[in-house]
């Protein structure tokens, strides 16, 4: 297993308001090793100026989500071996669609103030999570949910792309996992910035790390709200 | 009267439990972590709430304290816990013959198990080793990493805690006796150095608090650094955490996380504390005593190795046999040093609680009386956590 | 809450394909063909419009529209007519909840029969 591949990072840089460009290390490197563990070698030994977010290096936390060759990824379960070959780069840029801090570092407050707005919720039912959607009221088990928030869909979405309003696959995904749609999660939900805004690009689904297949559960979310109308105009509770 | 100001360096779990223990009792808090939240040891645990019953016959004021508080943050933070319970396994001889150790040790700790016949365990778990003698049902649980240092920072975040991320501290500011007034440090997403004065600084930095101790004058911290590899594989093959009944030991357990499980962990001594490998003859070790476990693990994929390394306490002793309980040490009386504190050691489990003590020291050192509420209070939504607001965004 | 401006400048990055998946290259097609089809619907009513001019004008466009390179023209706009309405029933239905996990196998299914029909129309077309 142990083999040794000679890479290059190609790394965007980002401080303050001087101008973005990217820096190139070489490194040696198993390409059993994940992408993750080259950027913290970088940091570890060649610049520790590199600001860079990251936390459970298992795929739990959603904490180092970046653009790897151009495509989202979860660095901390991405390897090497997947994104380039011996000799080949690899450029990592932070992620689309949200402020920069620094270099590979990005904002996500306004993200996981939508989250909250929704009512996304972080502990449920293992049988409801398992079963996209159905309920067993039986099971008392209980586990974290799928959605690490990472904003890899985010990233990736095109209309979020255009559209800094648009909540985006996860917020919708979150809506429709939490079930409630109260008032206030329909005014978000259910409007040119929600539900509606979505094009079917399903490029979330494709970049997501954790099984939530945003894609499939902004969809399952409009059958939802279009009966809702439906009995709404029908008079029916 | 103006608030007293502390800086506490590090955000790790307890960087970020004392901000928030500190800014409850009525003191400004500001936090400098020199990356994100819980980049460190803290955020690469594989995630067990213990019960307890791990350090049972071996270190029963750590067990005990992780019963208390693995209680305690059941209740104020369920938000990040799955709280469904463990088994201890026994798979030979061998883990029989600790079985009476383990009954007593955690009776001595007031630890709740019940012992389970293999078909009642494998009933539970199917997925278990079939071979098992016997089970015991523990109160362990999985917790987020980041999500559980997210809660306590939020909730820091509203009495008035600042969190400034990346901001590497440099060196402290002294008087003219030795004693620190404040600290200097590098903001890396500015590339710019400022200063903080204050009243008090909590270090709090985990395996690296010795070489932050060691900026204020000739400080020498007992602590181990004590690294482990962890790996992860990409199936939940059970519901609840598995350990087996035996000595602690590598590879011991295996933690269940959103649709994953997780093996641990290894113990050696590392140098280099910012970088250290995972090493393939590890990894290989996890995957072997995972399928002693769970044989299923053969057939799963690996989803991640990562390597923490634990503060442990040097008490003279090597490895799997330091305490895992914590010290605040109050450098004035140690090292002649005033305003500063360090607190080491101790698990994430425990993290609320070694805030407690190290905030009541900071207060009693600062004459204030103010009792801690944080046992008490529930623990605000993650979400609401947020960084300082002093750097450009672009 | 925050103000968050539209970004149209970014329109143009809807276009770039390299690292996209197929559900990004239907997204692609169904803007592009969009487009065509709106901007030859110009083009048709400028056509309705030689009607004005009497049946001299008329008959003289109509000799120039039977030119190869005008009947190569009128393909692609049965071309795009084809993808676009096609591809159009495969997001009318997933975004109503239905066969939203097999939105590639829909992608692929409707846009062979779109070229079944694209070259069925091309052989008419020119062979006639």
């Amino acid at each position: 297993m142990t083999q040794t591949w000679s890479i290059t990072y190609e790394i965007f840089r980002k401080k303050g308001s001087q101008a973005a460009h990217y820096d190139r290390f070489e490194m040696k490197v198993d390409p059993d090793e994940y992408v993750l563990d080259g950027i913290e070698r970088i940091w570890a030994f060649h610049d520790r100026s590199l600001v860079f977010s990251h936390a459970c290096h298992h795929s739990t936390c959603g904490a180092c989500g970046m653009v790897v060759n151009g495509v989202e990824k979860l660095t901390c379960i991405t390897p090497i071996r997947s994104v380039t070959k011996d000799g080949g780069v690899i450029r990592v840029e932070p992620m689309r669609n949200f402020p920069v801090i620094s270099d590979l570092s990005v904002d996500m407050t306004v993200f996981y103030q939508r989250m909250e707005s929704v009512g996304h919720q972080p502990v449920v039912s293992i049988a409801h999570e398992d079963s996209k959607g159905k309920f067993d009221p039986d099971d008392d088990l209980l586990r974290l949910s799928d959605c690490i928030e990472c904003g890899l869909c985010i990233s990736a979405c095109p209309i979020a792309l255009t559209t800094p309003a648009y909540l985006g696959p996860a917020v919708l995904a979150g809506a429709q996992q939490s079930g409630d749609l109260n008032l206030c999660v329909l005014e978000l939900v259910d409007s040119e910035n929600g539900a509606w805004r979505c094009h079917s690009a399903y490029e979330c689904t494709e970049v997501c790390p954790s099984h939530v297949d945003p894609a499939w559960r902004i969809m399952d979310l409009r059958k939802k709200l279009v009966s809702r109308r439906i009995k709404k105009f029908f008079g029916v509770k | 009267m103006d608030k007293p100001q502390a800086i506490v360096i590090g955000a790790g779990f307890t960087g970020v439990a004392v901000a928030y223990d500190l800014a409850q009792r009525g003191i400004k808090v500001t936090v400098l972590e020199r990356g994100p939240l819980v980049n460190g040891t803290s955020g690469r645990t594989h995630g067990l709430l213990h019960s307890g019953a791990r350090y049972a016959v071996d270190d029963q004021e750590s067990a005990i304290e992780c019963i208390d508080e693995n209680l305690v943050l059941r209740k104020i933070i369920p938000q990040v816990i799955e709280p469904n319970g463990g088994l201890f396994i026994a798979l030979n001889e061998s883990d029989m013959a600790y079985r009476e150790a383990f009954i007593q040790g955690c009776a001595d700790c007031h630890i709740s198990i019940e012992e389970l016949n293999p078909r009642q365990a494998l009933t539970l778990e199917p997925n278990l080793n079939p071979k098992l003698i016997t089970a015991f049902k523990v109160p362990d649980g999985t917790f987020d990493p980041l999500r559980l240092a997210m809660g306590f920072a939020a909730s820091a975040n509203t009495h008035g805690a600042e969190f400034h991320l990346f901001c590497e501290v440099q060196d402290f500011i002294l008087d003219g006796m030795g004693n620190v007034k404040g600290v200097k440090y590098l903001d890396r997403s500015s590339n710019q150095i400022n200063d903080i004065n204050s009243d008090i600084v909590i270090n709090a930095a985990g395996v690296w608090a010795g070489e932050v101790a060691a900026l204020a004058g000739n400080i020498d911290l007992p602590i181990k650094p004590t690294p482990g590899v962890m790996v992860a594989y990409d199936q939940r093959l059970c519901q609840r955490v598995i350990n087996r009944l035996n000595e602690p030991g590598d590879g011991d357990i295996i933690v269940p996380q959103r649709k994953m499980i997780t093996v641990g962990t290894t113990s050696f001594e590392a140098d280099n504390l910012d970088y250290i490998p995972v090493f393939d003859d590890q990894v290989q070790l996890m995957f072997d005593r995972g399928c002693e476990l769970i044989p299923a693990i053969k057939h799963t994929k690996e989803r991640g190795a990562f390597m923490a390394s634990r503060p442990l306490l040097d008490s003279g002793t090597k490895g799997r046999s330091l305490t895992r309980t914590f010290k605040c040490f109050d450098h004035k009386e140690s090292d002649n040093v005033d305003g500063l504190v360090t607190i080491t050691g101790g698990k994430a489990t425990t993290m609320r609680l070694m805030a407690e003590k190290t905030a009541d020291l900071v207060c009693q050192k600062l004459g204030m009386h103010v009792p801690c509420q944080t046992a008490e209070i529930p623990i605000l939504s993650y979400r609401k956590f947020h960084i300082a607001q002093t750097r450009e965004v672009a | 809450m925050a103000k968050h401006p539209q970004k149209p400048i970014n329109l143009i990055k809807w276009f770039d394909p390299r690292n996209k998946s197929l559900g990004s290259w239907a997204f692609i097609l169904n803007r592009i063909t969009g487009l065509g089809l709106t901007l030859y619907l110009f083009l048709h009513l400028i056509m309705l419009g030689q009607l004005a001019g009497g049946p001299e004008a008329y008959d003289g466009f109509i000799a120039l529209v039977k030119n190869p390179i005008f009947l190569a023209g009128e393909l692609l706009v049965i071309a795009a007519a084809f993808i676009h309405g096609l591809n159009g029933i495969r997001i009318g239905i997933t975004s109503f909840g239905i066969a939203g996990g097999k939105q590639k196998q829909l992608f692929i299914g409707l846009m062979t029969v779109a070229i079944i029909a694209i070259i069925y129309f091309a052989i008419r077309m020119f062979t006639h």
